[in-house]
């Protein structure tokens, strides 16, 4: 067969990245004015936008209120001129609904619902140009949104791929690479404690590789931690800093 | 003091402002807020633009297809514009399908791109009676927050002056398309048709660009569309408040200016885009 080597022989994929790199992450927070939090990401050539609004009273069927805890309500959309393709419907089908469930489960297991009782926490993602890995950058841009939105957590959600390609464990899958068709995982983490919001693997994979892919995947998350950690550092020190010239004023 | 006289009379302190000739947020009666575009920052489309007024944002992206002519204009191609209003935006909008005023949008910009003749819809056919181009134009509100009309039509013209269109040829004897993706054109804009919304306070007060508080509080509204020919190509005044001619004599002459400022920048932003290559 005279596909696509997505690994040369020294080592370098497609992209000419090493085995365990990630792609360029450039993230920004508050970037809209309407919305409680918002934040844009690009990994890559992958670009997401999240926007969070509340917590705020439950809006639509009340039947829905948690007396316990918020409701986490998610939408996730691919913009139509994101992928090759034009997509005809933007949110509604069946991936994007698995995906929307997905960010659901992943961050009602990190956000600290229970301190906000008979409450709604709406999370609305957008995809703008797909490049692989778009769970993984929707994760990542909506943990932004949420700290800037000032919801608790109990820690970072990053999220990161890995694949499985020539015995060799890759991390964070382009689109080149998730199309080959190779076992493909997707690790939600909260990276200070190890422990896992979401883990999906798809295709086949000998359980003697899991491990090894797991680390992968498990690296790579806390090294986007890294990089979110540093955006968020960043942005407060941003604010901070024009607080401090309105205080002078 | 003042952030509680706000809430309680929202249109009483509107009019304080108007009073002097000014505006809360500080800008004078016909001024616009600060307006930025970005073009061909998604590489996924055909051709795309951000266009951002003040903190109104919108995002089009223009994906080109093949389809096959209508029959009873079979030497045209179309143009679908569509808007997307999405909760993502603001809070007022529900998921769902799109709403009314998603959809008058949507009307809008396709009016304006026919009554503009902005681009030959000959000049988008391939093989006549056989196959035509279809321009997608997605537009996506990622902050809503007043204006949305002007924002889109900057945002379309932007993108459309991106937009490179791939060779084809038809193969005679397969009968089927050649795409030559290493040879693209640029489309032949005619006309840059640019958007100018105005919203009256009072049956007295003209306010260029308003703001979302703005356009709530307000008693009419007015779009004023313009080409480089100071020719006007579409008005809207949905019901409201009346406006007599003088009135919008001068709301023209401002759509005039308008359209010059517009059209400058996008001259602009084009040739940074292009040295940057």
């Amino acid at each position: 067969m005279a596909g696509l080597e997505l690994l040369s022989d020294q080592g370098y994929r497609v992209d000419g990245r090493k085995a365990g790199e990630l792609r360029k992450i450039q993230a920004r927070m508050g970037v809209f004015a309407q919305a409680d939090g918002s934040a844009y990401i690009e990994q890559g050539n992958t670009k997401a936008l999240a926007v969070v609004y509340g917590p705020h009273e439950i809006r639509g069927s009340r039947s829905k209120t948690l007396h316990d805890r918020a409701v986490v309500n998610c939408q996730y959309s691919m913009a139509t001129f994101s992928t090759g393709e034009r997509k005809r419907r933007p949110h509604g089908d069946r991936k994007s609904t698995e995906m929307t469930l997905h960010l659901k489960q992943t961050f009602e297991a990190a956000i600290l619902t229970q301190l906000y009782p008979r409450s709604q926490i709406d999370i609305y993602v957008q995809i703008l140009q797909a490049d692989g890995g778009n769970y993984c950058t929707c994760v990542n841009a909506a943990t932004l949104a949420i700290i800037d939105a000032g919801i608790p957590m109990r820690d970072y959600v990053c999220a990161c791929s890995a694949g499985f390609i020539e015995d060799t464990p890759l991390a964070d899958l382009s689109y080149v690479e998730e199309a080959a068709g190779g076992p493909q995982l997707a690790l939600a983490l909260l990276p200070k404690s190890d422990q896992i919001a979401l883990l999906e693997m798809n295709s086949r994979l000998h359980e003697d590789h899991l491990e090894r892919v797991m680390d992968a995947a498990t690296k790579a998350c806390k090294d986007v931690y890294a990089v979110l950690d540093q955006a968020v550092k960043e942005h407060l020190q941003e604010v901070s800093a024009m607080l401090g010239d309105r205080g002078m004023a | 003091m003042a952030a509680g006289f706000k809430t309680v009379e929202p249109l009483e302190y509107y009019r304080k402002f108007l009073k002097e000739s000014c505006r809360p947020d500080g800008r004078e009666l016909t001024q616009f807020r600060t307006t930025t575009i970005n073009i061909g920052s998604i590489t996924t489309a055909d051709g795309s633009a951000l266009a951002k007024l003040g903190n109104c944002t919108v995002i089009c992206g223009i994906k080109a297809e093949f389809a096959a002519p209508l029959a009873d204009t079979p030497s045209k191609g179309y143009i679908v514009p569509n808007v997307e209003l999405t909760p993502l935006c603001s809070s007022r909008f529900r998921p769902g399908p799109p709403g009314e005023e998603a959809q008058m949008a949507s009307q809008f910009i396709a009016d304006v791109i026919d009554n503009s003749q902005m681009i030959l819809k000959e000049d988008l056919c391939i093989s006549s009676g056989k196959l035509v181009w279809v321009l997608y134009c997605d537009f996506i509100c990622l902050d809503y927050d007043g204006n949305l009309l002007d924002t889109c039509v900057c945002a379309l013209v932007a993108a459309l002056r991106n937009v490179r269109l791939p060779a084809v040829k038809i193969n005679e004897d397969t009968g089927l398309a050649e795409v030559n993706l290493k040879t693209t054109s640029p489309l032949k804009i005619l006309k840059h048709p640019i958007a100018t919304s105005f919203a009256v306070f009072d049956d007295t007060f003209l306010l260029v660009d308003p703001t979302g508080e703005e356009e709530s509080l307000a008693t009419g509204l007015l779009t004023i569309v313009m080409d480089e020919d100071e020719r006007l190509c579409s008005i809207r005044k949905p019901g409201g408040s009346a406006l007599s001619p003088e009135k919008l004599q001068e709301c023209i002459s401002r759509a005039i200016t308008r359209h010059k400022e517009v059209q400058s920048l996008v001259n602009e932003v084009l040739e940074s885009v292009k040295s940057e290559k």
